[in-house]
């Protein structure tokens, strides 16, 4: 005879392991993050929206056989008509069989997390700061930060302190007893009160720091392919976010060129294509025309980045070097990013790069990085703004 | 709204040990347990163990096996059941009544293999649940201890969770080194000629596939409470063990019976139709795979044709899947299930063998090579050199390890033995060390 029972128990039996398992992976999103900063499906989108990131799985290794030649799978194809070196699946795609539950196979595993872009930077971003700030004369800009400050009774529920709450009601409960309107008959009736609740009350602390205007300099020009413009855009991409997500009310000037320059608004600046020649130095004089009109640096904190294939027309090569410099003179940091530049190019055109002729400007405030496949993105954002430990 | 109660539930269950008994089935008593369905993956996260000791990877299984129920990619499976005695079943709340019955007499095929299947002697179904339980207590006790803590339990149980397949697939007990090599010496001593050129010196006295044992008995720098969750490991891969090694046939015994029993019910009209959509489900092809419901199913199936039940009576008490395939599974069989096999060439996957006349065999041996323990690599301990060098071997059948997964298995091994380790294997062809 079998016994039936009803098993009316609400505990969650796998809620720590579950816990722990979250914290490897949380530690794994923010170890290996920058994989996917450079993503597609990243660029370009606001930063309330919640995207889908894939994060590698924690793997439990164990010796298992590897997908090759010589393993052979078997599987079943009834009322199918197969031959022999008929193909049946591509890798990647995923073989006909799925991993063995046995976890005998190896499989790799992936978890979609759901995540703002504002908390992506928040993980991105952690270490990060625009390098040589200053204080300069006005204070318009603020960067924000929270703190615990004491306990109120108001707040919204995720903020409620339980422990506050119940060491009120305790002490409401001894009062009570000591005035004898306590009935220990009646413990149920003894309920939380409404002045009971406590809340942590967070306050907001605005702490200002000196203005700054940042500058976007991208080349549009015709030898910027596609994929030379994806990868400066992902870059800007991400520096646009990183510094929206840590400074307030900072300026922003996009500029775009290719033989001219003009000052275009974000949207543009992260969607338009053109095609043409390249002047550089029409690009770096247009960011001081705007800097020389509206932003002084007495007042100003000002960070200049530039995006570029390194192609320049020889005869412009003297006057953006010019440019440059004055420009890094007004710069707190001037960041020069060469997007696939080709190994040995110049030496065969008896051209120089521009990461070539702008070397000798290299110091503390003038950085050069290069950029020639997503995962550079990372490395040259880690290069501009990581400390400066390198 | 459920269709049933567990009145209704208490009254099929006598008819189906009714039935059940005439056919000769002998299983042990069943405890079902009714549960929703987010307990039942929780259930499912620890084996069907009502206790067992945590870890984190429970804590992923669980949120795999929800992620995809949510996502509708799998349903749960319909059963899951542990094999102990009395034997512990889960019923998911949300079943109809027709398949609570389908899956009570799938259970009772299962408890039946449980209990008689030879490559279960030596489970112990009759004290699992208090073993299980005791080795909770034990890693409990461990992760509360403030010398120890969560962080060291987890590193011992990552280093031992890798190597919990490397075990006896036969689950021969372990005998300890020390203790064969006062046995050798022994029979040095008496002039045993067959030993008489043995150094009882070097470890270990013989070839061992028993990783996890041997470093629970060898390694210099293990602490107590580390060499007790090396062997809580090693416990429990043991119990389970003759779980892989009888997947087919376990699934295809309880398919089998599921079947008949239902057959001979006397169901109501209304239930058959949802009863065959579900048992056609269940054992169904699944296309470039093997899915052991189906194949268990049809090869008992003919066992019955070819050589009458009683035969499948036999081949349930004394076969595992390796030798279940071997001596049962027929040309014609390779035929009619349109068996293939295929391997990645390149960038594809390429079908390599068919089941015809020159290829069946070659298909067949393919197929038993990725049953059972035949799937997990045969690692085994060669030598102990001196400055506790530790060699082990892999013994190359053909199919290369994964080297990303082995390196980081070996550097689990380093972790637990306090030594270098060595392993050759054969890669492409040509010798390989990690």
């Amino acid at each position: 005879m079998s016994t039936f029972k009803e098993n009316k128990n609400v505990s969650d039996r796998s809620g720590s392991d579950r816990q722990r398992h979250k914290e490897k992976i949380d530690k794994a999103i923010k170890e290996g993050i920058h994989d996917i900063v450079a993503d597609e499906s990243i660029i370009g989108q606001d930063g309330k929206k919640k995207i889908k990131i894939p994060v590698k799985g924690i793997k439990e290794y164990r010796f298992v056989y590897g997908d090759n030649e010589n393993k052979k799978n078997v599987g079943s194809a009834e009322g199918q008509d197969i031959h022999r070196g008929q193909k049946v699946g591509q890798r990647g795609k995923g073989s006909p069989a799925k991993p063995n539950k046995a976890g005998n196979e190896k499989g790799e595993e992936y978890y979609e997390v759901e995540i703002t872009l504002d908390e992506l930077s928040a993980y991105l971003f952690d270490h990060f700061k625009l390098p040589n700030m200053e204080k300069k004369k006005f204070k318009n800009i603020s960067s924000k930060s929270f703190k615990r400050s004491g306990y109120r009774n108001e707040g919204i529920r995720p903020r409620l302190d339980k422990k506050e709450t119940i060491k009120k009601k305790i002490k409401r409960k001894k009062k009570a007893i000591k005035n004898s309107t306590y009935d220990p008959e009646n413990e149920e009736r003894f309920g939380f009160h409404h002045d009971d609740l406590r809340y942590r009350f967070i306050k907001e602390k605005k702490k200002p720091t000196s203005n700054a205007a940042i500058f976007f300099i991208m080349d549009v020009s015709g030898s910027m392919t596609k994929q030379k413009k994806f990868l400066a855009r992902s870059f800007f991409f991400l520096l646009y976010h990183f510094i929206r997500s840590k400074y307030e009310n900072t300026e922003h000037c996009f500029i775009s060129h290719d033989t001219s320059a003009a000052e275009v608004n974000e949207d543009d600046f992260f969607a338009k294509g053109s095609t043409g020649g390249t002047l550089v130095s029409t690009g770096l004089d247009k960011c001081l025309d705007v800097i020389d009109t509206r932003y002084h640096p007495d007042t100003w904190n000002i960070y200049t980045f530039q995006c570029s294939d390194g192609d320049n027309w020889p005869e412009d090569n003297d006057g953006a070097v010019k440019s440059a410099r004055r420009l890094a003179s007004l710069s707190q940091f001037f960041g020069y990013c060469e997007i696939e530049p080709r190994e040995g190019r110049g030496a065969w055109l008896q051209m120089s790069t521009l990461s070539e002729i702008f070397g000798p400007l290299v110091k503390d405030n003038f950085k050069i990085a290069e950029i020639r496949n997503k995962d550079d993105v990372w490395l040259a954002f880690q290069r501009f703004f990581g400390g400066f430990n390198e | 709204m459920s269709d049933w109660s567990i009145k209704d539930l208490e009254e099929w269950d006598d008819r189906i040990i009714e039935l059940a008994k005439t056919h000769d089935l002998d299983w042990f008593p069943i405890s079902y347990e009714i549960c929703d369905y987010y307990a039942m993956i929780g259930n499912m996260a620890y084996h069907g163990m009502p206790l067992h000791y945590r870890h984190w990877s429970y804590g992923k299984s669980f949120e795999r096996t929800h992620q995809m129920y949510n996502l509708g990619a799998e349903g749960l499976p319909y059963e899951l059941i542990i094999n102990s005695d009395p034997s512990i079943a889960y019923l998911m709340r949300e079943n109809p009544f027709y398949l609570q019955l389908l899956i009570m007499c799938h259970c009772v095929g299962h408890s039946d293999f449980f209990k008689n299947n030879l490559t279960f002697a030596k489970t112990r179904p009759e004290n699992v649940i208090q073993r299980f339980k005791n080795a909770k207590k034990r890693i409990d006790s461990y992760i509360e201890d403030p010398s120890i803590g969560i962080e060291k339990v987890e590193r011992v149980l990552d280093c031992a969770h890798a190597l919990s397949m490397n075990i006896s697939p036969s689950c021969k007990d372990y005998v300890p080194h020390q203790s064969r090599r006062k046995d050798l010496i022994k029979r040095i001593k008496s002039g045993d000629a067959s030993v008489k050129d043995r150094n009882p010196d070097i470890f270990p006295i013989e070839d061992e596939i028993d990783i996890l044992a041997f470093v629970g008995e060898m390694a210099l720098n293990l602490e107590d409470w580390e060499r007790d969750i090396i062997e809580i490991v090693r416990q429990e891969s043991m119990y389970f063990m003759p779980q892989i090694r009888t997947k087919i046939m376990n699934e295809g015994w309880a398919s089998f019976w599921h079947y008949r029993l239902m057959h001979n019910l006397d169901l109501p009209q209304k239930y058959h139709i949802p009863f065959l959509k579900s048992h056609n489900q269940v054992v169904r092809p699944h296309l470039g795979r093997i899915n052991p419901y189906h194949l268990g199913f049809y090869l008992f199936n003919k066992i019955e044709e070819r050589y009458g039940l009683e035969e499948c009576f036999i081949a349930r008490e004394v076969c595992h899947d390796e030798s279940f395939l071997r001596q049962y599974l027929t040309k014609e069989d390779c035929y009619e299930l349109n068996l293939f096999s295929y391997s990645l060439y390149k960038r594809d996957y390429v079908i390599n063998e068919v089941s015809d006349d020159d290829g069946w065999k070659e298909v067949k041996s393919s197929l038993i090579k990725q049953v059972g323990s035949n799937s997990i690599p045969k690692i085994i301990i060669k030598e102990l050199k001196p400055n506790n060098v530790l060699r082990i071997h892999h013994e190359h059948d053909g199919r290369d390890l994964e080297l990303g997964y082995a390196e980081k298995v070996v550097d689990y091994i380093t972790t637990l033995w306090g030594g270098v380790v060595r392993l050759d294997t054969v890669i492409e062809h040509e010798p390989f060390e990690i």
